[in-house]
């Protein structure tokens, strides 16, 4: 049941958020049909909550529906659709703490066991800091116990993954690279720190591709997480880990990066909401650059309400960051407003582009369809949905490419086995750069540092690096004019659901077509929000698609208003991998 | 097995005769050795051999931004999304985990950091 309040006031400051009092509510949508609704005095905890849908479903043997043709659809109107929307676990938690029901140290507990009991399958967790994560909790039961509702901050209780390309202090950081096995950075990104001031307990750190290269976890040096929905299918990446951790509800949220989709596209894979915000919106201070003008700290949540607090508390200007920007920092939460205050056209005058490029040939026919469906589902909820083309979206790949081997190249430098990390010795310095780098950096990472160098030497940038910034024009000019006619552009994330492992790992232009959906939107800087709308065939339950929303330049509340609409109104469909059906 | 890169000292500079013209042209191909040396990462003989034609193959992909006709329009620089150059004072601070840093120093001798020998001979 959704139970998010009306509007709180917004708070004078984004990093103590003043949370609404969330006070059960009555369902009032008709026609309920195969999920009992618990009572509404009682709100329950997030995985009670699942085990009531998940042995509902066992009762009742109604197939769910996966992808369908937009004309087998119900054209029922939203109000009296029965759909099974997530509720918000961080929401959950805080009323768990504030009415006493359960302590800091129970929750923690339960997300640990059930870590662990995934977690050999999964391998989401480069590191997992169990005894930390308990004493935490502990430490906050004793806080609550002595100062009350003061002590209860907006995360309070949250258990959070974090990519482990972001620096956490007192806990080791790899960016899933052999050349940083053991290193301990000496301060916690800012992103982190904000999060861990809010409240929330960082349960561990989670796997990716090395330093973000790549879109599998297949890159990363120590090991490959898989698909909740499929163990013997990747999750996607870079964020891989963070979209399978928060997927298997192994913790309630997580941090991700996203250079080129690493987090709308493993968000698409696994099941589970994903935010790219603008660029400059998040602080990239701490995390460990990969391409510096693409690079953005992103999240993941089960819900469009848990992202949307995340966001709040992780965004801002930072004065450690110089392309951060100072741009307003709304409360994100304040205009999700619960299922039962919508009218029934709740996108009433809200324009909507697909894009017609993101539709065609190279896309798997049941992507296509999931996302035509959810075209049709926002057209129902009131807006207008028209195709709209983009004239220089294939040239993006190449020139992405480009770029951010260019930049990667660079950045990339500054491991040399020299100030921290894993060292080679040597007899002279050059070599110990080299024989360093060659023993601590993998096959992907080589390769894009050598294509950067190239794209990089004298003589060749006008060829390359300069014609590639061209190509970044053309896309930022495509992008407003589409932007200057409609609200919101939608798109897949990815051409495919998650495929299996190592399918790609042979081919580097075969994985890199996959990222043709994702690489243009940071090339722009713009936001982008990936919702899960439907399914393929696949697995044991399906595979996930999920369905991208892009905007203007700071437009995270519109893309968080309307995914969440689309979110609580979406019929019959749950996004709870078939793994958790035993817990 | 000899490490290739580092062995052969050649100028980082391009030939002049290398220097490509804007439009469909003739690029030199990637020069793996070359390219590893600047990168400083000794490649083995056998990943040269892997990472060769792969590389070849993703640089000729990139080739064909070579076709398009880009003339006049201005190179973007980054998104511009972030208004305005946003500076803190110049004023030093001191860091106040000094510890945590030279804890992860491989090779430390205080107070300094130790390296091998950075001159070699032609």
């Amino acid at each position: 049941p959704s139970d998010h309040q009306s509007p709180p006031t917004q708070s004078p400051n984004p990093h103590t958020l003043s949370l609404p009092t969330s006070k059960p509510q009555t369902p009032t949508r008709t026609g309920v049909r195969r999920r009992t609704s618990p009572p509404a005095a009682a709100m329950p905890p997030p995985l009670q909550a699942h085990r009531m849908l998940l042995s509902h479903r066992r009762a009742s043997p109604i197939p769910r529906r996966r992808f369908t043709a937009v004309s087998s659809l119900s054209s029922a109107p939203a109000k009296t659709l029965a759909p099974g929307p997530p509720a918000s676990s961080i929401l959950s938690i805080r009323e768990s703490l504030l009415s006493g029901e359960r302590t800091a140290a129970d929750i923690t507990s339960e997300y640990l066991s059930r870590l662990r009991r995934t977690e050999p399958s999964l391998r989401s967790f480069i590191h997992v800091a169990a005894a930390a994560a308990e004493r935490e909790a502990e430490e906050l039961d004793r806080r609550i116990a002595s100062g009350g509702r003061d002590a209860v901050g907006p995360l309070a209780g949250v258990l959070v993954g974090v990519k482990d390309n972001l620096c956490t202090a007192s806990m080791p950081s790899t960016g899933g690279s052999r050349i940083l096995d053991g290193f301990q950075p000496a301060y916690d990104a800012t992103a982190v720190r904000r999060l861990r001031e809010a409240g929330a307990i960082v349960v561990g750190k989670t796997n990716l591709d090395e330093f973000g290269m790549g879109s599998t976890t297949e890159g990363s040096g120590f090991q490959v997480t898989t698909n909740p929905w499929d163990d013997s299918r990747v999750p996607g990446g870079s964020s891989g880990g963070s979209a399978s951790a928060v997927s298997a509800r192994q913790c309630v949220v997580s941090l991700g990066s996203d250079t080129g989709g690493s987090v709308r596209q493993p968000a698409s894979f696994c099941g589970v909401v994903g935010l790219k915000p603008t660029y400059g919106r998040v602080s990239r201070f701490g995390l460990m650059a990969y391409a510096s003008s693409l690079d953005v700290v992103g999240c993941f949540g089960s819900s469009v309400f848990d992202t949307a607090t995340i966001l709040s508390v992780i965004a801002g200007h930072d004065k450690m960051d110089s392309t951060s920007s100072s741009h307003d920092v709304p409360d994100y939460r304040s205009d999700l407003a619960s299922l039962s205050l919508l009218e029934s056209k709740p996108l009433n005058n809200v324009r909507i582009g697909i894009i017609q490029e993101t539709l065609g040939e190279g896309v798997d026919a049941g992507v296509i369809s999931s996302i035509r469906s959810a075209a049709s589902h926002l057209e129902q909820l009131g807006s207008v949905v028209e195709e709209v083309s983009m004239p220089s979206f294939s040239l993006g790949l190449p020139a992405y490419y480009i770029l951010a081997s260019s930049e990667a190249s660079s950045n990339l430098s500054r491991y040399d086995g020299i100030r921290y990390g894993q060292q080679v010795s040597a007899d002279d310095l050059n070599e110990m750069y080299g024989d360093s780098r060659a023993n601590g950096l993998g096959h992907e990472v080589k390769m894009r540092i050598l294509m950067g160098t190239y794209a990089l030497s004298a003589g060749y940038y006008d060829a390359y690096y300069k014609r590639a910034q061209q190509v970044r024009t053309l896309v930022k000019k495509s992008f407003e004019e589409a932007l200057g006619k409609y609200d919101i552009l939608i798109s897949p994330a990815a051409p495919s659901a998650a495929y299996k492992i190592g399918e790609k790992t042979n081919d580097p232009l075969a994985m890199y077509a996959g990222d043709i959906m994702t690489v243009n939107v940071n090339m722009a800087g713009l936001p982008a929000l990936v919702v899960p709308c439907g399914f393929v065939e696949g697995g044991s339950a399906g595979l996930p698609v999920g369905l991208q929303m892009i905007g203007s330049p700071f437009s995270e509340g519109k893309l968080l208003r309307v995914g969440h609409i689309f979110e609580q109104t979406l019929p019959d469909l749950s996004f709870v991998p078939p793994l958790l059906a035993d817990d | 097995s000899t490490r290739w890169s580092l062995l052969r000292r050649r100028p980082l500079s391009s030939s002049p005769n290398a220097a490509p013209t804007v439009g469909p042209g003739p690029l030199e191909p990637p020069d793996l050795p070359r390219l590893a040396n600047s990168a400083r990462i000794s490649l083995s003989p056998q990943e040269a051999e892997e990472f060769a034609p792969k590389i070849q193959q993703v640089v000729d992909w990139f080739g064909q931004l070579q076709a398009v006709d880009l003339e006049s329009i201005e190179p973007s620089l980054r998104a511009d999304t972030a208004a305005g150059s946003s500076l803190r004072e110049d004023k030093a601070e001191p860091f106040a985990n000094r510890d945590a840093i030279i804890e992860a120093l491989p090779s430390y001798d205080d107070p300094y950091i130790k390296v091998p020998n950075a001159l070699t001979k032609e």
